[in-house]
């Protein structure tokens, strides 16, 4: 890849040096806290806070085994807890904000102007006043212990956040090649399915992207709607270390938040590839 | 059970695995009650609690009890919605800071009707109950007892070849910090600056006789009190017995930006139950003594429950929660498996029977009560509405003070007129 | 709004066939793109919205049942709150401070990430790494050791003679702390504007360097005004977010909004008033308020954004 990129973009050998120097300064700013979590989760915990060297006196595995441990549940069922939710909510997202999205930048329909206000209103109120409603109504439904309350939701686009996203990158998607597919007597679903999701794999591997590490990270969501510590999601299982007012085990801590950012960096890994997919590569033009 | 697939279990199965885990918190069959106990705190109390509720459900088939944690910031908020929701867990560990919030507004059940048949604390002293009453009413079950507590770092004071801080009055005590910074070349601080912090500020009032607040829920504090305090923290600061407001700031109300954990000051204000988790982040060893005195007899120290027992107002199992948190305080096997790590227990029997079996740290705390009981006072009644946000208040303006934006005088001139705006409108 | 395509002059074959067939099929097939998100909105967003509404009319304490008090709430936030003042000073520097900055560093690495360098999956992970840990304790501790007096920031400063304060715990420069710990955490909108990048066509360029344009007069000219749309997101959904920020002090200042009030976001302010004071119906009111706020600001954006943002349609 290097190759061909440099003949085409044209950057010369110093040129590349600079920009790599450039990176990595950047990037070992970046990467500070996490080697400060990896260096804590091997420290006893009377050195975490007083001793702020990133490289232990004493070296110990302890944390990852106290810390798997977990509460009465192992950490593991903590792990396949938040996949589930994650993995549901990329789903749930990408499907229902795509279409929404598409329906936004693509169709006629009265009261478009109007939904889409109030669908971006919903990006503007502070959750911490809906959050007891929204209690109320799971309750009601009897979804509270369960993971619906986080899952559903994704299923039926609420979060408007990706719709707008979706909706900015379809509208520039050119309007020719929805034309030539209409002429050709395509409707508004094969459109959708055969012109612009393929015209934007960059956009809904973003949108992928976001949704699970967001999903992956709440805690809000999971402290408010999940009760039993065998529901708890990796997010809930790291706040039972730690309570700022006794005794709290950091060392372990950190060794469950230093494992809890595989699964993240993996997924962002694998699907990285495909933001950089796109026009450029499928080789389509206007 | 599948004769029973209702609309809730449907949507479940839709989940796959998912719901699978979800379907085991649906009411099992063959059991009489089904509590939901609710409890702050980090994985050690979590093991000892779940342990307990082991203990419990074995002797008591009938009983199942599901355990929920979380760490005190997450607990208030997520305790608050759930209430608000009507749908509070039935056992809730309360907090000294909140009962008096809780039970005013109704979401708490009064306990006296319990007293004598499933709530057997007759062996509690008058101090331990009464700590747990809101207006006259039972409110909560002391769980153990705390009290204020200077925790100090030995090897500073050993280095700087000063005496440690034990039972001194203030003077005594800034003149001793000022020295161990001295003797530190002023990179370490003598104490940490406790202008901010409320139970000193408590504690120093009732050594002059006065209060935070009035039986009838009235500031109990006058101008001149608050000015005096900032005053005294001001000079404290300019002989360099505590820190400068900027290393101060860094401090956010927890143990582990005390600068006492942080390696920057020798003296932390704080209480005797949390002794133990400065000590596991510090590697000197630790001492515990009471605050430093006024020119009075009176100490300022009370007892307090650093956490109880409560029952939620609506539970539909309130008798039986009752019963398992009697298991904690007064049946010896329930109580040995707590020990002491949510403080010291009130009731004598039990206390003695814990501390048999405790580590050093353990002992060191339960010694200290031991050592301050004799020397409290009674018990403040429960704080107004509003205390919650007059102790944010305080420690705005004491910042205020110290970083020279208002004077001690003007700092006291505020903190008396924002504390009557706050109760007034609470 | 700006939220419908420009009419075109003349009506296309196929569309005035559609028309033919009648509005109604065409609406509901429409609607059934939209289902899923109405759905959601009506039976999940709007009922909690609309409650949060009203609460904001009563005197909720949670616990209690609420009373309604008409427009008390509002009343004594306008003429009798000086932290509602203050907070929204704080809100209001921060996100003036924030957005403009983490946008075009953001901007800025997305381009040289877009070049072909070796190394770059790498690169954009290690770069997206602060936004994955959000609100880690280890954020709170890093910025303590970068901003306080003794911190990297003054051991840099010190090469050039500068003895800088305690950033961190100082009241006068505490939020700055808080804005560059947001520009920190440019991930999100560096993503976003690489995937925009990446769908901009190269034949456009290859079309420029025929024309012998240099590479300021690319970026200009080409991939500035095709990147707008994604400009226009990320330059709105920042600015809501920095609207209702509420984690970076909650972590840093772990829920204070100290020093002296110096980082008390409008949300914390919230926060504190709804679930640490129990006045969630005032809480609600002063969410309410936000909400105004960020419309009107939003519906600017949405009025000018058809002077400056192009789109393909």
């Amino acid at each position: 890849m290097t190759d061909a990129a440099a003949t085409t973009q044209n950057v010369g050998g110093a040129r590349s040096l600079l920009y790599h120097v450039i990176l990595c300064g950047v990037s070992l700013v970046m990467l500070y806290p996490l080697l400060w979590m990896l260096a804590s989760s091997f420290k006893p915990d009377d050195e975490i806070f007083g001793n702020a060297s990133l490289w232990p006196d004493s070296f110990t595995l302890d944390a990852y085994i106290r810390g798997w441990s977990g509460l009465t549940v192992s950490f593991g069922t903590f792990f396949w807890n938040s996949l589930v939710i994650a993995v549901l909510s990329v789903i749930g997202n990408v499907i229902s904000c795509s279409l929404a999205a598409y329906a936004f930048a693509r169709l006629k329909f009265p009261l478009k102007n109007f939904w889409f206000a109030l669908m971006l209103g919903t990006l503007m109120l502070p959750y911490h006043v809906t959050l007891i409603p929204q209690y109320v109504l799971f309750l009601n439904l009897d979804w509270v212990n369960t993971f619906l309350p986080l899952v559903v939701p994704k299923f039926l686009a609420a979060d408007a956040f990706f719709i707008f996203l979706l909706y900015q990158f379809f509208r520039g998607i050119p309007r020719e090649l929805d034309e030539a597919a209409i002429i050709d007597g395509a409707g508004p679903w094969r459109i959708f399915w055969s012109v612009m999701l393929p015209l934007s794999v960059p956009a809904l591997a973003t949108a992928a992207i976001f949704t699970f590490i967001w999903t992956w990270d709440d805690f809000f969501g999971p402290l408010i709607y999940l009760n039993d510590a065998s529901q708890y999601t990796v997010q809930l299982g790291l706040r039972t270390f730690v309570d700022s007012t006794g005794k709290s085990d950091w060392s372990a801590l950190f060794a469950m938040s230093v494992v809890a950012l595989i699964p993240v960096l993996l997924f962002f890994g694998v699907f990285q590839r495909l933001l950089i997919e796109g026009i450029a590569t499928t080789g389509l033009k206007g | 059970m599948t004769h029973d697939l209702n609309r809730r279990t449907l949507l479940k199965a839709a989940l796959g695995s998912a719901g699978l885990s979800a379907l085991g918190s649906l009411p099992a069959f063959a059991q009489d009650a089904r509590i939901r106990l609710y409890w702050w705190g980090s994985k050690e109390r979590s093991d000892r609690t779940l342990k307990a509720v082991a203990l419990y459900q074995e002797r008591n088939p009938s009983v199942k009890i599901d355990g929920e944690t979380l760490a005190w910031g997450d607990y208030w908020p997520r305790l608050a919605t759930q209430a608000a929701g009507r749908n509070a867990p039935d056992l809730i560990q309360m907090d000294y800071r909140y009962v008096a919030e809780y039970a005013r507004r109704g979401a708490l059940l009064p306990l006296d009707e319990f007293l004598g048949k499933s709530l057997t604390i007759s062996d509690f002293d008058k101090a331990s109950l009464d700590s747990c009453k809101v207006d006259g009413k039972l409110y909560g079950i002391n769980i153990g007892n705390n009290s204020n507590a200077l925790i100090y770092n030995k090897a500073a004071f050993q280095k700087a070849g000063v005496p440690e801080p034990i039972d001194v009055t203030w003077d005594k005590f800034f003149e001793l910090a000022a020295a161990v910074t001295k003797a530190h070349n002023g990179e370490y601080y003598g104490t940490s600056d406790g202008s901010s912090e409320e139970t000193a500020f408590e504690n120093w009032l009732r050594q002059r006789g006065k209060a935070l607040y009035t039986e009838d829920g009235k500031l109990g504090l006058t101008e001149q009190d608050a000015t005096d305090w900032f005053a005294m923290w001001a000079k404290a600061r300019e002989a360099k017995a505590c820190p400068p407001a900027d290393l101060q700031a860094l401090d956010k109300n927890n143990i582990e930006t005390n600068l006492l954990t942080q390696g920057r000051a020798a003296c932390a204000f704080n209480h005797s139950n949390q002794y133990v988790g400065y000590q596991v982040l510090n590697k000197n060893p630790l001492g515990v003594t009471m605050y430093p005195q006024g020119a009075g007899p009176n100490p300022g120290h009370y007892l307090k429950p650093s956490m109880m027992w409560s029952i939620y107002a609506r539970s539909k199992v309130a008798e039986q929660a009752v019963k398992f948190a009697n298991f904690t305080v007064e049946d010896v096997d329930g109580a040995k498996v707590l020990g002491v790590e949510r403080g010291v227990p009130a009731s004598p029997k039990i206390r003695d029977a814990v501390s048999a079996e405790l580590d050093d740290m353990g002992k060191l705390v339960v010694g200290f009560i031991a050592h301050v009981t004799p020397k409290v006072g009674p018990i403040p009644p429960a704080p107004p509405k509003g205390a919650g946000e007059i102790q944010t208040m305080q420690r705005r303006i004491a910042e205020q003070v110290s970083f020279a934006r208002l004077s001690p005088a003007d700092g006291g001139k505020q903190y008396v007129s924002e504390a009557q705006a706050i109760l007034s409108r609470a | 709004m700006t939220t419908t395509a420009q009419i075109p002059l003349t009506i296309s074959e196929p569309e005035k066939r559609s028309k033919r067939r009648g509005g109604w099929s065409r609406t509901l097939v429409s609607y059934s793109f939209l289902a899923p998100w109405l759905i959601g909105f009506l039976g999940l967003t709007l009922g909690p919205t609309l409650a949060s509404l009203y609460l904001s009319f009563t005197n909720f304490d949670l616990l209690q049942d609420p009373q309604f008090i008409g427009l008390a709430n509002y009343q004594r936030i306008v003429t009798n709150d000086v932290k509602f003042w203050h907070s929204m000073q704080v809100t209001f520097t921060y996100v003036i401070l924030a957005v403009p900055l983490k946008l075009a560093f953001a901007l800025g690495l997305a381009m040289v990430l877009n070049r072909g360098i070796a190394g770059l999956p790498l690169y954009r992970a290690l770069f997206y790494l602060p936004s994955l840990l959000g609100a880690s304790v280890a954020i709170a501790v890093l910025w303590r050791q970068l901003f306080a007096k003794d911190g990297l920031a003054n051991v840099a400063l010190g090469f050039f003679g500068i003895q800088g304060p305690s950033w961190i715990s100082d009241p006068n420069y505490s939020l700055y702390t808080l804005v560059l710990l947001s520009v920190w955490q440019f991930g999100s909108p560096m993503i976003i504007f690489l995937a925009g990048l990446r769908q901009i066509p190269p034949d456009v360029y290859e079309a420029a360097n025929i024309d012998g344009a240099n590479k300021v007069q690319q970026f200009f000219k080409i991939t500035l005004p095709l990147l707008t749309p994604v400009v226009f997101f990320n330059g709105i959904v920042q600015t809501i977010d920095a609207f209702k920020a509420f984690t970076p002090a909650f972590i840093i200042s772990e829920g204070t909004g100290g020093p002296i009030d110096s980082t008390l976001f409008y949300t914390l302010y919230l926060y504190q008033e709804g679930f640490a004071y129990f006045r969630m119906g005032y809480a609600s009111a002063l969410a309410w308020i936000l909400l105004i706020i960020i419309a009107c600001f939003t519906a600017f954006s949405f009025l000018t954004s058809r002077y400056w943002v192009h789109y393909n349609d």
